[in-house]
């Protein structure tokens, strides 16, 4: 929580302009007279560090809730297609309607939910549905399907791929409140199907059958995990890219640090964590070589890794 | 000793006395993927007895177990738990009515022998309800039960077998339900272990739970049921007091071995010829 307050402070105090924190807190609180200090906080800066939030929280919960939900620590948004999906849609527009960048967000955030679908359909179905072997497969197909057609938009345009290189490898912009007023339901619907689904994953973790002696039923338990985790992993995808990272091992670092697997502990934290970690390599990708800004991926990389295998050290 | 000796009928009818048994279930048959597992099973279970399903393996025992506990949905016959269809009980409600105690459990990391038994309390909650005192009361009752106290903070994946199961009985006896349905509680144990458990399970019956226990082995069926359920090739074919439904005749019948049960004083034994020489 302080480490988030912290990364907020400096996400909002410094970037190509750095204006000190006292200001900030002015600018927020209305009592600095507007000011070109004001512009850069409020349109700019503001706006970009809720996003960031936003987008950290609900990968650092989506991949928490799959973890959970499919019993596999490897799980992240890529196992149930989203991430492939959102690729796939977000190069669409980019290549093919590049006049139409507008429509970059909801591209993203319809086929990372299309991938989605067509994973549960596949993964839910049968006699065998529900178990945690076949989603994951039903995952793994259909994203390779998806990045396949990515693939082939690029070979047909190479010329303009460049321009598709920040959504790949995820990054925020400052484009002001624009993307949020479309996308903001979708998290909203994933952050409070995870509040109830914290419950039924404790459950989950003593095996199928004390769920289901515990009067729950994995498999509904499953698809709403899984269902919730693509709808923000989508609704992150539309405005920050192809966050890589956080979904995977945020959730990994929470645990080793907590000592536990309660997800009334994991589920949360790993918000705040997922949130504290993209804001503050955000805040890095935009000041290392400023006013050039770099995609956030490999600064995210550099802030977690170490503490990972810190921790993974710890406690092995 | 129960047994046919009390059989007061099938009174549709929610009377806390006894006059309706906990568990009845009538022409039970489960159909898998096309093949019929189970095809005609009954059970009764009244309060304070333990009942001992035995049979060879691929009898039908667990998914007979599954499907009166309303965790496999059968395909014909009739579960009533006291009185009420099992099929239209669902949730928090078939929660208090059992709990069903699996064969393999599940052992996660992270998570305390106290964690565990929170989650099978967990049963008594409304979604986002937090625990009331009664709730804790009941979580150090079921930890005291089965004789955990003083390994709440112990993580699961640091226990032995036999801990491991006594934890998953007291997941079950949090839940608050007055029958417990344990699939092979003993079949991992060693022999302290398992005497440990059949101990913790008399306990149990003593104080007026129904217990019904799938089992393999016949002298520990013997020792520890008031009553026992021969399963075999997806239908109960006998039941009654161990020592005599258990005969000679019925062993060689059922598993294809010459053996007898000795019972004698609290000791049971199987005396078996093992591979035809005298």
């Amino acid at each position: 929580m302080v480490a988030l307050l912290a990364a907020v402070g400096a996400s909002l105090a410094l970037g190509a302009v750095k204006i000190p924190l006292g200001e900030v807190i002015d600018i927020l609180t209305g009592k600095d007279a507007p000011g070109p200090a004001t512009q850069i906080v409020e349109v700019l800066r503001l706006p970009r560090t809720v996003e960031a939030i936003l987008v950290g929280a609900a990968l650092g919960v989506a991949g928490a809730i799959l973890q959970g939900a499919l019993a596999n620590p490897l799980a992240s948004p890529d196992v149930i297609g989203v991430t492939g999906g959102a690729g796939f849609g977000a190069m669409l527009i980019i290549l093919l309607r590049p006049e139409d960048i507008g429509l970059l967000p909801v591209s993203a955030l319809v086929f990372g939910l299309v991938a989605a679908a067509m994973v549960f359909s596949i993964g839910f179905s049968g006699a065998s549905g529900g178990g945690v072997g076949r989603v994951i497969l039903a995952g793994i197909a259909i994203a390779s399907m998806f990045a396949a057609g990515t693939a082939a938009l690029i070979a047909a345009y190479p010329d303009r791929v460049p321009s598709g290189i920040f959504f790949l490898v995820g990054g925020l912009t400052s484009d002001g409140w624009t993307d949020l007023e479309i996308i903001w339901p979708y998290f909203a619907v994933g952050f409070v199907l995870a509040v109830f689904l914290v419950r039924p994953l404790d459950r989950l973790m003593l095996g199928d059958d004390v769920a289901a002696s515990l009067g729950s039923r994995p498999r509904a338990i499953r698809l709403t995990a899984a269902v919730a985790a693509a709808i923000l992993a989508s609704a992150a995808a539309a405005i920050a890219g192809l966050v890589a990272f956080i979904g995977l091992v945020i959730p990994h670092i929470v645990r080793l640090a907590g000592g536990t697997n309660n997800h009334t502990f994991v589920i949360p934290v790993s918000a705040l964590g997922g949130a504290t970690l993209l804001v503050a390599a955000d805040t890095l990708a935009r000041t290392v070589r400023a006013p050039i800004e770099m995609p956030v991926g490999p600064f995210m990389v550099l802030l977690g890794v170490p503490v990972f295998l810190w921790l993974l050290r710890r406690v092995v | 000793m129960t047994g046919s000796g009390r059989d007061l009928g099938s009174v549709p009818d929610l009377a806390p006395n006894g006059a309706t048994p906990l568990l009845e279930a009538q022409g039970v048959r489960v159909t898998i993927g096309g093949t019929e597992i189970l095809r005609h099973a009954d059970l009764r279970l009244e309060a304070g007895e333990l009942v001992a399903i035995v049979g060879p393996n691929g009898a039908g025992k667990s998914t007979f177990a599954r499907a009166f506990c309303g965790l496999r949905k059968p395909t014909g016959g009739t579960v009533r738990w006291s009185g009420v269809d099992v099929s239209t009980i669902r949730g928090r409600r078939l929660a208090r009515l059992r709990a069903f105690v699996p064969q393999r459990a599940q052992v996660p990391n992270g998570v305390t022998v106290k964690d565990a038994i929170a989650i099978g309390r967990s049963a008594h909650l409304k979604p986002l309800q937090s625990f009331s005192a009664a709730d804790r009361e009941a979580i150090a009752g079921a930890t005291a039960r089965a004789r955990l106290d003083g390994m709440e903070d112990r993580q699961l994946n640091t226990l032995s077998g036999g801990e491991l199961q006594r934890v998953q009985i007291a997941v079950g006896l949090a839940q608050g339900a007055p029958v417990l349905v344990a699939d092979e509680p003993t079949a991992q144990l060693d022999l302290g272990a398992t005497a440990a458990v059949s101990e913790l399970l008399r306990d149990l019956v003593h104080d007026d739970y129904g217990i019904v226990l799938i089992v393999h082995d016949l002298a520990l069926a013997a020792a520890v049921a008031d009553r026992v359920v021969v399963m075999s090739d997806g239908r109960t074919i006998a039941t009654g007091p161990p020592v005599e439904v258990l005969s000679k005749e019925m062993i060689g019948e059922v598993w294809n071995v010459e053996a007898e049960l000795i019972s004698h004083e609290g000791r049971s034994g199987l005396h078996v010829e093992w591979l035809g020489r005298t």
